[in-house]
């Protein structure tokens, strides 16, 4: 099993965190999120992100607005809740603390 | 020339080519089964509805105004599978590094990893690595065995009166070759993109029908499932005469091959019928005594298996000749009216002849009832006897 296979579940759970994160820095619609992550070990497809923005409007993180665009129809724009800005507070927080724990644990 | 369906997404109009709806269909509804229970359901659909509606429209700048089938597909890729339960580990690897837009064959490879069946599977002949012409090979793709164990059978096959000499040679002409790449999925079980999102709307189909809250939504969706499955098999059966009609040359020839091979068969059918009469009538197949071993209802099958021999290369080449005809016009209606004609008039004659000729074919004919009767006595006693 490679290192990329062992991380495939870590990346999903924390999939949710970085989603959290460039919603934080402005307002965005799903291509956006894509496009951030397409260059990133994080790339993904509508397919996963679209239930996983359900479920954390759901949960009360996100929340989104329609708005026009140039061409087409009205896009979602999401972003984010305050109980979502604490949750991302938190768990940058936490992330900070577990990045410690890694970097730290064995040394001498 | 290709079909187009019209089809609305998210309240937009799009054209599609039949391929590319069939699989988009297949993936909505695959979205749809494993979304069931979700509560957010029917706004995740429209989400991807929407989504898809945008690609197409990107697709469709200019004057370009229908998606073909492989655009749709690439759409299907990029959107990549439906995870029904977002942020829960125990869902194997779908969230792996491949970048948008090449994962169809990586999600394809992940859910044959994960130890699905594959689609289902076609008997063909198969060119590569073939030693004669691919019988062995297309039987070992179909069973998933090695080539060789197949020609071996094949040689001990041919020591018993050469019969795997035979079966080869039938097959080699009845077994069509596989010469697309969807034929060529289809002789080893390997997915090719729309066949494979078909089957998996099919696995969607039962997990959806477990997952009904009530017998009557259950039902509901059945009957609409079946609806569709029918729908797509006329559409298949379309095709397939449309395809024959185009690629089979109608030769002159049929329109007066049919009528002979009609009036062939015929004959062997009055023989048939008329040695079967014979043999219960005198104990004799046209004269020739029957070893007083051999039971008269064994005579009787043996006699109907060696006309299923006489007749079954005949029937063949009728059915070819139809198929050949491809669509009936006024023409080759008038040939089939000519063949039903002959065919009803040889019988006719033949037995006018008969009876009319053999007089004991005359008392053969009158005392049917009799040895009719006589049979059902004797059959009785057996099973009495039994």
């Amino acid at each position: 099993m490679s290192v990329n296979e062992k991380f495939s579940a870590i990346r999903k759970g924390l999939l949710e965190f970085l989603v959290l994160q460039i919603i934080a820095a402005e307002k965005v619609y799903v291509a956006d999120i894509l496009r951030q992550l397409s260059s990133t070990e994080f790339a993904t497809q509508e397919g996963t992100l679209y239930p996983l923005l359900s479920k954390m409007r759901r949960e009360g993180l996100l929340d989104y607005e329609w708005k026009e665009s140039e061409a087409g129809p009205p896009r979602k724009y999401y972003e984010l809740t305050a109980k979502g800005r604490e949750q991302l507070r938190e768990t940058l927080e936490y992330w900070s603390k577990i990045n410690g724990t890694v970097k730290n644990l064995g040394q001498k | 020339m290709n079909k187009v369906i019209a089809i609305n997404l998210d309240g937009n109009a799009y054209q599609l080519e039949e391929g590319g709806y069939d699989a988009l269909r297949a993936y909505l509804e695959t979205a749809a089964a494993r979304l069931q229970g979700n509560p957010d359901r029917d706004e995740i659909l429209s989400d991807i509805e929407r989504a898809i509606g945008e690609k197409f429209r990107t697709l469709l700048a200019g004057h370009k105004t229908v998606v073909v089938t492989n655009e749709v597909a690439a759409v299907i890729a990029e959107m990549g599978p439906i995870e029904a339960d977002p942020g829960k580990a125990a869902d194997p690897g779908v969230n792996g590094p491949g970048a948008p837009g090449k994962a169809s064959g990586q999600a394809a490879g992940e859910e044959r990893a994960a130890g699905h069946a594959g689609p289902p599977r076609r008997l063909y002949r198969i060119y590569e690595g073939a030693m004669i012409s691919g019988v062995c090979n297309g039987i070992a793709a179909y069973v998933n065995i090695d080539p060789t164990l197949v020609r071996l059978a094949f040689v001990v096959l041919t020591m018993f009166w050469g019969t795997g000499v035979l079966v080869y040679l039938v097959m080699a002409i009845m077994v069509p070759v596989a010469v697309s790449p969807e034929e060529k999925a289809a002789a080893s079980g390997d997915p090719s993109t729309a066949q494979e999102f078909i089957r998996r709307a099919k696995q969607g189909y039962y997990k959806a029908v477990k997952g009904f809250p009530d017998r009557k939504a259950r039902r509901e969706w059945k009957r609409r499932f079946k609806r569709d499955m029918r729908a797509n098999a006329d559409q298949w059966r379309h095709n397939w005469h449309c395809y024959w009609s185009e690629h089979i040359p109608i030769h002159p020839g049929m329109g007066f091959a049919l009528p002979l091979i009609s009036l062939l068969h015929g004959a062997a059918k009055i023989l048939w019928i008329c040695g079967l009469v014979s043999l219960l009538a005198t104990g004799a197949v046209f004269g020739l005594a029957l070893p007083a071993s051999v039971p008269v209802w064994v005579a009787a099958l043996l006699l109907f298996i060696a006309y299923g021999i006489l007749a079954c290369p005949l029937k063949v080449a009728r059915r070819a000749c139809y198929q050949g005809l491809g669509r009936p016009n006024w023409t080759w209606s008038f040939v089939f009216l000519l063949d039903a004609v002959v065919w009803l008039a040889v019988v006719a004659a033949l037995l006018w002849l008969a009876v009319h000729y053999f007089p004991e074919l005359r008392e053969a004919v009158r005392s049917i009832p009799s040895v009719a009767h006589q049979a059902a006595d004797d059959i009785r006693a057996w099973w009495k006897g039994k």
